[in-house]
């Protein structure tokens, strides 16, 4: 053959190809109102639900959703939102509702979902927090996520710590680091716990001692404060009592979260702060491995087990300012609030329920070992949320940076967040005057 | 005339998509975004007038300030050691009577053809402190390598020597420009007593001198832009180790789309363009004095 026949049958081929090739299904709405949905989710979490939205599709004959699995999902929304053409509905992180709310760019929900029975009532008591905002309700929640330690029994046993009593205050905690630290020719192999890991939570730890970042009542940063601080000096005392260098050389071994070198995967670490999404990643890359779940430990004598403490961190579904028919977004919004669909998305995330009644199947079915933790953290009064302002984003990079140079002992945690606390509030004080020229000088 | 009007108005027609592409993808955005930088415009709200308020707060911003800092350190370590990189390669891919040529191109080439994102994640295991292979040379040598990622002394170092892998395509423009030498320079300076060395910094050096002006520029705006690979490479801790690793770009994103500051974002891209040009005019000024054009 020569090289034209050859150049002119892959010609040929490539154009049939375009041609008569495969298609996507189409789908049929048999002229349905037709609304786009955007979501974070993909793999096993994006399939159930693709599922749910066809079976929402399934279950009347007016709607029509369309399931799009969107990367970066805050950025693109406020793209598409600000340039007049956006989804019909978009699940976004908590944090951004805030951010999304005081610019009017998503719609309030109270009176589009009351009739549907969607109000802030029927969420567990920490979830309560992060659909409302200045006392509005913004945003839903179908699945629910809060954090809580997650920690290697069999190596609890192995060293001779009670697997079915993991440690619930600091001293504890750091005695059971202790205990599970393998050292081998200089070099760790194996820590109790180490803060890096996975490292998107740089603000915790002061809440945990009962400190919090931010007083919405006066847009304060008390990033500073006391307690704060006592939680940094805890951190601190990490790469002080086990040394920088090695701390960070052993931080290298930690592979990505969503692999079979995750660090607690891999049995490289005894215990990490996590969602309930990590028993996905436990059961995906190893299987076998023994877990339990607790509540973080808390400051000695901030212990109660009626109230655990855990940061509400969880995905949440948002109508968008300018769509044509919100009150069908609301409908699909109400069909994902329902128990039963709730669960079964929760039941395939990992998750719990957001919900403030949950049935006891989908307790005692669960594949998340730590389901009555979670769903426990999630009606505790003393669950907390991140910081609701619109510039919560830029205030945690300060955060992220502080916890840098705690962890990295630049200086003393007091002075680290001091300088922290006042690079916060010059961002809280540019956000109001933004604001306030904004609604032409009304405060 | 009728004749000369038909002509250009099928002209016009011909290039009219490059000029609606002009118009709608460049000017356009372009005219938007330095009237946005004089704005507070948080890009789910309608913009309002703040005069040069973007631009001093400029003045006072340390994140900024050390972006910009991180910048000029990366920039003026990754550039000329990627220019001397460049001719050196360049040089002995040009080396008489070596085999094998052409497959050497291609290996050097090859890098800057990989997705950025897929040769940082790459590099990210390289660099890796404990198992990265670099490190596993360098113990080799009995040298104990660095955390390079963790360090805030060896990140900025870590970053240019990526930017060094992806020196191919100087690399690939050099040995053109060396191919282009005329053979009966080099033997006239053989006839006036030139070693090798002398030959190259006299004869060679002179002649591709152009080329490596256009290197030094392309990479110049390169390293002034760099963000996908610190980001990538620093994606868990966001710019490094005490910020080492963040840069004007990465500044720049993140106020457009992640603290919602379209504005000021709008006003640090007029300043880096600023400065870009600002960089390309005191190149250009040099080059009088450096550059040698054959037919000038």
């Amino acid at each position: 053959m020569t090289r034209r026949a050859a150049l002119g049958t892959l010609a040929a081929g490539s154009v049939g190809y375009a041609l008569l090739g495969p298609r996507g299904a189409k789908e049929d709405t048999r002229g349905r109102l037709v609304l786009d949905y955007w979501e974070k989710w993909t793999g096993l979490e994006g399939k159930v639900m693709q599922e749910v939205v066809a079976e929402f599709n399934k279950s009347q004959d007016r709607l029509f959703v369309r399931y799009f699995a969107t990367s970066g999902i805050d950025e693109k929304a406020q793209i598409a939102i600000a340039g007049g053409s956006p989804p019909d509905i978009v699940g976004v992180w908590n944090y951004s509702v805030p951010a999304f709310a005081s610019a009017n760019a998503i719609l309030p929900l109270d009176d589009l979902g009351a009739p549907l029975g969607i109000k802030p009532e029927i969420y567990a008591e920490g979830m309560r927090q992060v659909v409302t905002f200045r006392g509005k309700m913004w945003a839903t929640v179908n699945t629910g996520g809060c954090l809580a330690l997650y920690y290697n029994r069999s190596h609890f046993k192995e060293v001779g710590l009670d697997p079915d009593s993991p440690p619930r205050t600091f001293p504890e905690f750091d005695d059971a680091c202790r205990k599970l630290l393998i050292k081998k020719n200089g070099r760790i192999q194996r820590m109790g716990f180490h803060h890096r890991e996975p490292g998107w939570w740089s603000f915790i730890w002061g809440s945990q001692f009962g400190g919090t970042l931010y007083d919405e009542k006066t847009n304060t940063s008390t990033a500073a404060s006391p307690l704060n601080v006592r939680g940094y000096e805890w951190v601190q005392s990490t790469p002080k009592e086990y040394g920088l260098a090695e701390v960070n050389d052993f931080r290298t071994s930690f592979g990505n979260y969503d692999s079979a070198l995750n660090a607690f995967v891999a049995g490289r670490l005894s215990m990490v702060v996590q969602g309930p999404w990590l028993a996905n990643i436990i059961k995906l890359y190893n299987d076998k491995l023994d877990y339990g779940v607790a509540p973080f430990p808390v400051a000695e004598g901030m212990f109660d087990k009626n109230a655990p403490m855990g940061l509400i961190d969880t995905d949440t579904l948002v109508i968008p300012r300018g769509v044509k028919n919100p009150e069908a977004s609301m409908e699909f919004v109400a069909y994902t609030q329902r128990q039963d669909v709730v669960e079964r998305l929760s039941t395939v995330h990992c998750k719990g329920s957001p919900l403030a009644q949950s049935s006891e199947s989908f307790r005692k079915n669960h594949p998340n070992r730590g389901i009555a933790v979670f769903e426990a953290i999630a009606r505790s009064p003393r669950s907390y949320k991140v910081p609701a302002t619109r510039c919560w984003a830029a205030m945690k990079d300060e955060m992220d940076r502080a916890l840098d140079r705690v962890w990295n002992m630049q200086d003393s945690p007091a002075s680290i967040l001091g300088l922290a606390q006042k690079r916060s509030q010059a961002i809280l004080d540019l956000t109001a005057e933004q604001e306030r020229r904004r609604r032409g000088g009304a405060p | 005339m009728k004749f000369r009007m038909k002509d250009e108005f099928v002209g016009l027609t011909w290039v009219s998509p490059w000029i609606v592409g002009f118009l709608a993808f460049l000017l356009i955005p372009a005219g938007m975004s330095l009237y946005f930088s004089f704005t507070d415009y948080p890009l789910l709200e309608s913009p309002v007038w703040v005069g040069l308020g973007n631009y001093k707060r400029l003045l006072s911003d340390e994140v900024f300030h050390k972006a910009l800092v991180n910048t000029f350190i990366y920039a003026g370590a990754a550039i000329p050691l990627s220019v001397l990189l460049a001719v050196v390669l360049a040089a002995l891919l040009n080396t008489k009577g070596l085999r094998w040529t052409r497959f050497f191109e291609a290996a050097i080439f090859m890098p800057t053809l990989a997705p950025l994102v897929a040769s940082s994640m790459v590099w990210m295991w390289i660099l890796n402190g404990r198992f990265g292979l670099l490190n596993q040379f360098l113990g080799l040598l009995h040298i104990s390598g660095p955390n390079w990622l963790l360090r805030e002394g060896w990140a900025m170092a870590a970053l240019v020597i990526v930017a060094l892998w992806g020196v191919g395509q100087a690399v690939i423009l050099c040995v053109a420009a060396l191919k282009e030498v005329p053979e009966q320079l080099y033997e006239a300076a053989n006839l006036d007593g030139m070693g090798p060395v002398r030959q190259f910094i006299n004869v060679t050096l002179p002649m591709i001198s152009p080329v490596i002006l256009f290197n030094t520029i392309t990479m110049l705006i390169g390293a002034f832009q760099v963000f996908v690979v610190p980001y990538v490479l620093f994606q868990k801790d966001k710019g490094g180790p005490n910020k080492s690793g963040y840069f004007y770009t990465s500044y720049l994103y993140d106020n457009a789309f992640v603290y919602g500051q379209m504005g000021y974002a709008s006003a640090l891209a007029w300043v880096q363009l600023l400065i870009i040009l600002l960089l390309t005019g005191l190149l250009f000024l040099a080059s009088r004095r450096l550059v040698f054009y054959r037919g000038a």
